[in-house]
């Protein structure tokens, strides 16, 4: 039985046509997955559905009826809920609050707590999960928050769930976790949408597939079980996808561009060894929580060092901040929170790749000494220089930063430091949520930029992805290092050595 | 060559037949610009005020102290939107008037300085006590709003402390030569061969001018410009960009306790007084003109041209509805309610062309 239908829904932007003629349909009892590139109106939809936009054409039916949603409150009360791929549970809150935050039982105007306490209890019962509702959101991991997230979209009675990158930001364990309460949700008999980028995932539990290239839909409700991963890939990317193939790339042996020795760190790193050649790529692999991100932020100056050495070409350096780093040893850091900390989501592309240079472009106005200003011509051509080489697609350099999608916020994010001219590149996480050709760029990307001689210290917790790019791979778990492998490209036998190291000890220290 | 990218790398990345990206932010209909709107809006409400009233185009009287009055809130405006192009707030804006005028009110009757050294003195003033301010907030991490709260209260025992100590009526005496010239000066005043200036345009407006253009430019052509709208948009990306962060807090609470400095002087000089009192009336306005203007107050985007049309609107509504015979208390209801209305339709405009998926700006 069909529950909800977009049927052949259009939307249009200025110069743009977003949808094409878009058919959707979510059938009851069964999980839907929702596939595309980045860019390629997957959003789009799910903003038309919710009632975010307004359609330009085509009908929204539920239950066979037509309806109109001006609002996702709207859509809402009609028994859609949403969970977006940005964490929406307001911090002061406690989890039950935030479960019922749709419509709050009350008594006589006051919020009644007791009622809170049971009703959130209830939806969280029905999900199997064992969270306190009383408890503050702050305390919740970044899983349980996703859960919690579940657990609100289902309060307002919903029907379909929509699930927009459920699994970009959390562990393997906790997608697990996750999928056996869609699991549990589709035998009830509702409807999940499911996106992702993760076509493991989307052949492990969903049903049915539709996916999207350039605003129209290509597979219109294909079942998974008829389709073959690289299939549904070729439909994504609308060519025969090739398995990627790099150059060869030697390292020389070259004096260690970045050594760290016995290194310690407020946050709990201890006898950290490391080191890094010119024109080599280190991979730093390790779960969630192993202290790679908080390594590379300790040797940018953002946490202390409190023991050992890291030495910089040679010469040992004690690096206050990224500023220090960047302009006195040539450090950069791309993060894996690309938009918080990587991208200014509300300035201009061309602004975000400039930021690192403007020191470099200053022209004295005049005479006068300390008036200096950012020549426009210069800052552009530098701008334009890195958007045609990274492929950055913008309809100008004067475009916001947050209207681009994922894969190439991420360029932006990098572009700054090739502008920079850094020569020690710290990587972190650059492919999350990234679609599988993008994805390509950015290896033979990071692979070219070491054949050039950059020193690369790469963070992935993506294992095709280290063992694609990485020459060595350092093993990283409670804040030490675990073993060093010398990556021989082959995926079988690096994954067991890798996951052994992992493992390596864990019986004895828990 | 611009980085180590080769030929593979950047055919890789360049796929012909890759998504379209929507191409937003780039092209806003021109009826979603917030200073077009305002700019009509002003225009609008003057010439209805004028047809009204005719006595609103009277040179001297009217025209003249209005554009008074838009020049001194314009510079009010500037000196909050500076720390709110960093997402800060700066409650103190009135208060730091108050005590740079004070110092330049000691100078001119102490130290017996000019007109120009005693506002330069002034200006320094202003400048010291947002820095301290600002050096405050960088260090302790406190929000803006509750230390700019804390400074204005200090300032506020301390000033009438000082002006009991040093004055007899709670007011410096002393004016230095020009002072009362300054404030009667129109164009009028200034010929080039037999070609004179308007007679309506006060020449105090030219401080605010100057201020536009000095404070425009720092925003869009200058390193520091747009390392504090860096700053305001996202304080961490910030950081790890290499920016200096608190020093950009500091530096932008020194600007605008400058302008403070500088809207108190224009006050001074219009009034004809330097007092305790100075700056009183300064900080609601000094948030209605950047907002009005489009500045937002979350941080990273800032409008000069908007501040000063924001200013404008007020001050033309203010005026006008004086004019119609309007008493005060009625006159506030209406500011308020035009206010409600303009920011209102502002939020309509914003809405809608963000449903057409453009972005305003």
């Amino acid at each position: 039985m069909t529950l909800f239908e977009a049927f052949e829904v259009d939307k249009l932007f200025p110069g743009v046509r977003a949808l094409d003629g878009v058919t959707l349909k979510l059938e009851a009892g069964s999980v839907h997955a929702l596939l595309g590139e980045n860019g390629a109106g997957k959003s789009t939809l799910i903003k038309v559905i919710t009632g975010l936009y307004k359609p330009d054409g085509g009908r929204l039916l539920l239950d066979g009826q037509e309806v109109h949603f001006g609002s996702p409150h709207e859509s809402a009360s009609a028994g859609i809920g949403v969970v977006h791929q940005e964490r929406n549970l307001i911090p002061g809150f406690t989890v039950g609050e935030n479960i019922l935050l749709q419509k709050l039982p009350t008594s006589r105007g006051l919020v009644d707590r007791g009622r809170v306490r049971s009703e959130a209890a209830r939806w969280l019962a029905e999900l199997d999960l064992d969270i306190d509702p009383d408890l503050p959101v702050t305390e919740l991991s970044v899983a349980q928050a996703q859960l919690v997230e579940i657990a609100k979209a289902l309060s307002v009675e919903s029907r379909v769930l929509l699930l927009d990158e459920p699994t970009a930001s959390i562990t393997p364990n906790e997608a697990e976790r996750l999928f056996r309460v869609v699991e549990k949700l589709k035998n009830d008999g509702r409807s999940v949408l499911f996106v992702s980028h993760k076509l493991e995932e989307v052949f492990q539990i969903c049903d049915t597939v539709t996916v999207l290239r350039d605003g129209s839909s290509v597979l219109e409700s294909g079942a998974l079980a008829d389709l073959t991963r690289d299939q549904v890939v070729d439909l994504m990317v609308g060519r025969v996808h090739e398995a990627l193939t790099l150059p060869p790339r030697t390292v020389g042996d070259a004096a260690p561009l970045l050594e760290l020795s016995g290194v310690g760190t407020a946050s709990g790193h201890a006898e950290v060894d490391l080191t890094v050649r010119p024109g080599e790529i280190v991979g730093l692999y390790g779960l969630v929580g192993a202290g790679r991100s908080e390594l590379a932020k300790a040797l940018l100056g953002l946490d202390r060092i409190t023991a050992g050495e890291v030495r910089v070409r040679g010469q040992a350096v004690r690096i206050r901040n990224v500023r220090d780093a960047l302009k006195n040893h040539k450090i950069g850091y791309v993060t894996e929170n690309r938009k918080e900390e990587g991208v200014f989501l509300e300035q201009s592309v061309a602004r975000n790749i400039a930021v690192t240079v403007w020191d470099r472009l200053l022209k004295r106005l005049g005479r006068i000494p300390g008036l200096s200003y950012v020549p426009k011509k210069t800052e552009s051509e530098l701008v334009a220089g890195y958007v045609e080489q990274l492929g950055i697609r913008i309809a100008s350099p004067e475009q916001l930063a947050g209207t681009l999608s994922g894969g190439n916020q991420q360029k932006v994010s990098l572009a700054k430091w090739l502008a920079a001219k850094t020569e020690i590149l710290i990587i972190d996480e650059p492919t999350v949520g990234i679609d599988v050709r993008t994805k390509d760029a950015f290896h033979t990307l990071i692979w070219d930029l070491a054949a050039n001689g950059l020193a690369i210290l790469l963070i992935t917790s993506d294992l095709p992805e280290m063992i694609t790019l990485a020459d060595r791979v350092v093993v990283m778990r409670d804040h030490r290092v675990r073993g060093e492998v010398t990556n021989t490209h082959d995926y079988d036998t690096m994954s067991q050595q890798v996951i052994r190291l992992i493992h390596a000890g864990t019986t004895a220290a828990a | 060559m611009s980085a180590p990218v080769s030929e593979t790398a950047t055919a890789a990345l360049h796929e012909p037949d890759a998504p379209v990206e929507q191409p937003r932010g780039g092209r806003t209909p021109w009826w979603a610009n917030q200073r077009i709107g305002l700019l009509i809006l002003v225009v609008a409400l003057g010439a209805l005020f004028g047809i009204l009233r005719p006595a609103f185009f009277n040179q001297q009287l009217v025209v003249f102290p209005l554009l008074r009055d838009i020049a001194m809130f314009t510079v009010v405006g500037l000196a909050q939107m500076c720390v709110l192009s960093i997402g800060h707030m700066n409650l103190a804006v009135g208060r730091m008037a108050a005590f740079s005028m004070m110092i330049t009110g000691i100078s001119y009757d102490l130290w017996h300085f000019s007109l120009y050294a005693g506002l330069l003195v002034g200006l320094i003033a202003g400048t010291a006590i947002g820095a301290l301010a600002g050096w405050v907030i960088a260090r302790t991490g406190v929000n803006s709003f509750v230390v700019t709260l804390a400074l204005d209260f200090l300032l506020l025992g301390l000033i009438p402390l000082v002006y009991t100590g040093l004055t007899d009526n709670a007011a410096f005496v002393t004016k230095p030569e020009g002072m009362r010239e300054m404030r009667n000066y129109s164009l009028a005043d200034i010929c080039i061969g037999n070609v004179c200036g308007s007679p309506a345009v006060p020449q105090l407006a030219l401080f605010a001018v100057i201020a536009m253009v000095v404070v425009g430019w720092i925003y869009s052509r200058t390193k520091l410009g747009r390392e504090l709208l860096m700053t305001g948009t996202s304080v961490k990306a910030a950081e790890l960009s290499g920016i200096p962060t608190a020093r950009r807090v500091i530096t932008a609470h020194a600007m605008s306790g400058c302008l403070a400095a500088l809207a108190g002087f224009m006050l001074a000089v219009s009034t004809g007084s330097i007092k305790a009192t100075i700056g009183e009336e300064f900080m609601l306005p000094s948030f209605l003109g950047p907002i009005l203007g489009g500045t937002l107050l979350a941080g990273g985007f800032i409008s000069v041209w908007g501040t000063m049309l924001g200013t404008a609107l007020t001050s033309v509504i203010r005026k006008g509805l004086d004019l119609l015979g309007v008493g005060l208390e009625s006159l506030n209801i209406y500011l308020g309610l035009i206010l409600l209305v303009a920011l209102s339709t502002d939020r309509v405009r914003t809405v809608l062309s963000d449903r057409q998926g453009v972005r305003e700006r």
